[in-house]
């Protein structure tokens, strides 16, 4: 009885809060809108330079361009209309490429979600190995893993990116310079180059701190407790090392692959990947608006919705966090 | 208001998306990768003499045919629907796509194209007759309706064409027969006829045009033509493939590979390492990359310099100020070092220039221009002759405009400041930001405070007039509002005979020479590279038109 009531009151718990964090998300993404919205609208240089080039157009040309793209609309009414298609799933139409926002980001998405899967793949699998091992081997191991990890958090994505090119691409041959690939297989080796470039720093980073919080665990008065009554040093680290450092480290794991969305604009860059980072920043300097707006929202999006995902596994490591 | 030029900042994607990543991520790794490649950017490259630059228009032909060959355009096309197709990636794609009634050939002359014939009985009247027995690529035939169609959309307002300038005095374009197409004008124009020859004149479906409305040129949608290749499909954001047309009714200029793939690396240095690599095949530069070294020391393919209607100049934009007076213009153009600027700036690779209109544009009356070529100031360094211009001359600061982000703009800002300050000149460089260079061009508002800028021009046919008519009144690149030539132009566009035309051109080019309201620095070439794998590509500037990739194959 008492068990069951507790499951039940977890349970409508957890949906409140899945409840009350998706209509936050709701009020952020509307917010996010505006802001982009209205600060495209400020910024010098409008998207006319690009609908005309150098074109020399008569006046009735111009007029005609400009109440095509409806250029001459009040920002709130353009923002409105914008709005109401957004809801009914229609993000409009990209002024540069003449074709829909959603055509143009579902081409983008895969790449750019490999992109991002691959490397918090190895930032997760790389950090947290290296940081446990180097907090519980200690020694020469220890100092090998953090000078390593500070060489790489030292140095900015597009450097290591450079010099895997280098290396590996044009030196040893073994990847190739640019592109996504296709199928499995290929998109694996092509992204292999870009995927550490993005993860090296973060993965580096994310090996510090399980490294102590690991150490910080061990050095516990449970954990001693644990040695002094003969419990087995391999179940000790499961059961009350690792397991209370997980929570410290899944915090920093949650926003550094947010943050991933935001290095790939970089890498997307250096290795001409088809990604959603490109479009961005070439959507940002042509005043593309509705593919700038469109992409703002996929990142806050994301960013929100990893972050609610970190929220869940502290419940899951631990039910008096999620309160 | 007149001839549509373009100019590299413009390069709707290319030029920003690469300076961005340039600017914010590269500048460091650049040096980098220069130094652990082995190509050396500075001393070995040995800057050539400008004008003995030796500038192509064929390459070998290619000698067996490739399954597929790799491409790359320095941005992602905008779409490839003829009428909104102004820059390099797109005409790149479909100028083996599409064919125009008129075709410019690799040696700048005008030729037959859909049209067989191209008749003007009345100074307003065009009659084109219209090739018997081509076929789209879908089999149906090509008749006078789809020729005047597609002509027809570059009337449409609504349409957006981008060559609006050539069809200003068309008043009609009507099928008068199955194979007949007849174009009136309001008023005679020289330039409309030649402009048939670019994708001004480029012929789709109508059938398909109708189908596809507003998403022509779109990745879905994509266009149907007559060309060599066939348009086969683009994947947003990552490649565009055409394939052989089997069924082409042109045996001299049949493709001899089975497919293109072209890719979109902007980054430069990415680009480089993908052609040095072999990854990919080969790519058109419109300005040279920084690794131009690099790729000219490649031990995998070869750097071919093609001759072009593109130039680099200083903008005139004010009428005020020192600037404002012929004099300092023409001091300072005396005093300027353009060899200096081609060893320097370009690498080697872009001559002096004097004209607007240099020799490539003389596609008829060439002695002529010639003659008149000749007599044009060299621009060769007078430090003397410049400084006695200057003795009465206005004093002050001059402002001028360089593009953020650009090795080429700033480069060449230094240089004309420096220059500048020999001459006793007070120049000031004022640093735009690439995002918003643009506005530079139709915003009198952006180009408030700056007497001068920097950019990259070109006309499209081979007219010296062409280049010229920029300069009628009212017209929206006539930055300084420059009127002693409106006249001329109008009466050279309203001249049929090559030779009276000839004359009025040169009289044109005169006063804008002495008035130096443009003043041109350097020819650019076209910068071609291609791995050992493959040969055949058209060297020349009229690739953005002509089907380039007709004879490109295996060695």
């Amino acid at each position: 009885m008492k068990t069951a009531g507790l499951k039940a009151s977890l349970t409508s718990g957890t949906a409140r809060f899945l409840a009350g964090r998706m209509l936050g998300l709701a009020v952020v993404l509307l917010v996010a809108s505006f802001l982009v919205y209205g600060l495209l609208y400020l910024v010098p240089g409008g998207p006319m330079a690009f609908l005309l080039g150098n074109r020399t157009g008569t006046p009735e040309q111009i007029a005609a361009i400009r109440s095509q793209y409806r250029l001459d609309d009040p920002f709130l009414v353009r923002y409105a209309g914008w709005l109401g298609d957004a809801l009914t799933g229609d993000l409009g139409r990209s002024l540069v490429y003449r074709q829909d926002v959603t055509d143009l980001l579902a081409a983008r998405a895969t790449t750019t979600l490999f992109l991002v899967v691959y490397s918090a793949t190895l930032i997760i699998v790389g950090g947290l190995v290296a940081g446990t091992v180097g907090a519980l081997r200690g020694g020469r191991t220890d100092t090998l893993i953090s000078g390593v990890s500070s060489l790489l958090l030292a140095t900015p994505p597009f450097v290591i990116g450079v010099i895997l090119v280098i290396v590996f691409a044009r030196g040893l041959g073994w990847f190739p310079v640019f592109g996504a690939g296709d199928g499995l297989g290929d998109r694996l080796h092509h992204l292999t180059l870009p995927a550490v470039t993005l993860a090296a720093g973060s993965a580096a980073y994310l090996a510090r701190i399980t490294r102590a919080c690991v150490q910080d665990e061990l050095g516990r008065e449970h954990v001693e407790t644990a040695h002094s009554r003969g419990l087995s040093p391999a179940r000790i680290i499961r059961r009350h090392v690792l397991r209370n450092a997980a929570v410290p480290v899944t915090t920093v794991v949650g926003l550094t692959v947010a943050g991933l969305l935001a290095g790939a604009v970089v890498v997307e860059n250096v290795f001409a990947l088809d990604g959603i980072g490109s479009l961005f920043v070439r959507a940002i300097m042509q005043r593309d608006f509705a593919v700038v707006q469109a992409v703002v929202l996929v990142l806050v999006a994301s960013f929100v919705l990893i972050n609610l995902i970190v929220d869940l596994l502290y419940h899951a490591l631990d039910p008096r966090m999620a309160r | 208001m007149n001839t549509i030029a373009r100019d590299e900042h413009r390069g709707p994607a290319g030029a920003p998306r690469r300076r961005l990543v340039r600017a914010t991520a590269l500048a460091l790794a650049l040096g980098l990768a220069v130094s652990a490649c082995g190509g050396s950017s500075g001393s070995g490259n040995e800057p050539k003499a400008g004008a003995q630059l030796d500038l192509k228009t064929a390459t070998p032909k290619g000698t067996k045919p490739l399954d597929s060959i790799t491409w790359n355009l320095p941005y992602e096309p905008q779409g490839i629907d003829p009428i909104t197709s102004f820059n390099y990636a797109e005409n790149t794609v479909l100028a083996n796509l599409c064919e125009s009634l008129q075709r410019l050939t690799p040696d700048f002359e005008i030729e037959p194209g859909l049209a067989s014939k191209a008749e003007n009985p009345t100074p307003t009247t065009w009659v084109y007759t219209i090739r018997d027995k081509v076929t789209f690529w879908d089999g149906t035939p090509l008749t006078a309706e789809d020729v005047a169609a597609s002509l027809k959309r570059h009337l449409d307002p609504a349409q957006g064409t981008w060559w609006g300038d050539y069809f200003r005095h068309v008043k009609t374009v009507e099928a008068t027969g199955p194979l007949q197409v007849t174009v009136t004008l309001k008023q005679p124009d020289a330039l409309f006829n030649q402009a048939m020859a670019t994708a001004a004149g480029a012929v789709t479906q109508k059938a398909h045009t109708t189908r596809a409305g507003k998403d022509i040129g779109t990745p879905e949608q994509g266009v149907i033509c007559t060309g060599p290749f066939k348009f086969d499909k683009w994947r947003s954001g990552d490649s565009l493939t055409i394939v052989r047309n089997e069924h082409y009714w042109n045996p001299s200029l049949a493709a001899l590979s089975k497919s293109i793939t072209f890719r979109f690396i902007a980054d430069e240095t990415t680009a480089v390492n993908a052609l040095r690599s072999g990854e990919i095949d080969g790519q058109y530069f419109y300005l040279p990359p920084a690794a131009l070294g690099q790729l000219q020391q490649s031990p995998t393919g070869k750097v071919t310099l093609g001759r072009s209607l593109a130039y680099w100049a200083l903008l005139g934009a004010t009428k005020e100020g020192p600037y404002g007076d012929p004099k300092v213009r023409s001091a300072l153009s005396m005093a300027l070092d353009r060899a200096a600027l081609g060893s320097a700036v370009f690498q080697g690779a872009a001559a002096p220039e004097r004209a607007m209109a240099g020799p490539a544009y003389w596609g008829y009356e060439k002695d002529t221009f010639k003659a008149a070529y000749d007599k044009l100031p060299t621009g060769r360094t007078d430090l003397e002759q410049a400084e006695k211009l200057l003795a009465d001359a206005p004093k002050g600061t001059i402002t001028i405009g360089v593009q953020g982000s650009s090795a080429v703009h700033e480069q060449t800002g230094n240089l004309i400041k420096a220059t500048g300050e020999k001459l006793g000149l007070k120049i000031d460089i004022r640093v735009v930001p690439v995002e918003q260079y643009g506005n530079l061009y139709n915003d009198p508002k952006a180009r408030e405070g700056i007497d001068a800028f920097l950019s990259t021009w070109y006309g499209n046919v081979p007219d010296p007039l062409d280049a010229y008519t920029v300069f009628l009144a009212g017209g929206n690149n006539n930055f300084s509002g420059f009127g002693a030539v409106d006249a001329d132009i109008k009466r050279a566009r309203a001249a049929s005979d090559p030779a009276e035309r000839a004359r009025i051109v040169t009289g044109i080019q005169q006063k804008v020479a002495e008035d130096v309201t443009w003043m041109p620095l350097n020819n650019l070439p076209v910068i071609l590279y291609m791995n050992d794998r493959i040969t055949g590509a058209v060297p020349s500037f009229p690739y953005l038109y002509y089907p380039w990739a007709s004879g490109l194959g295996g060695k």
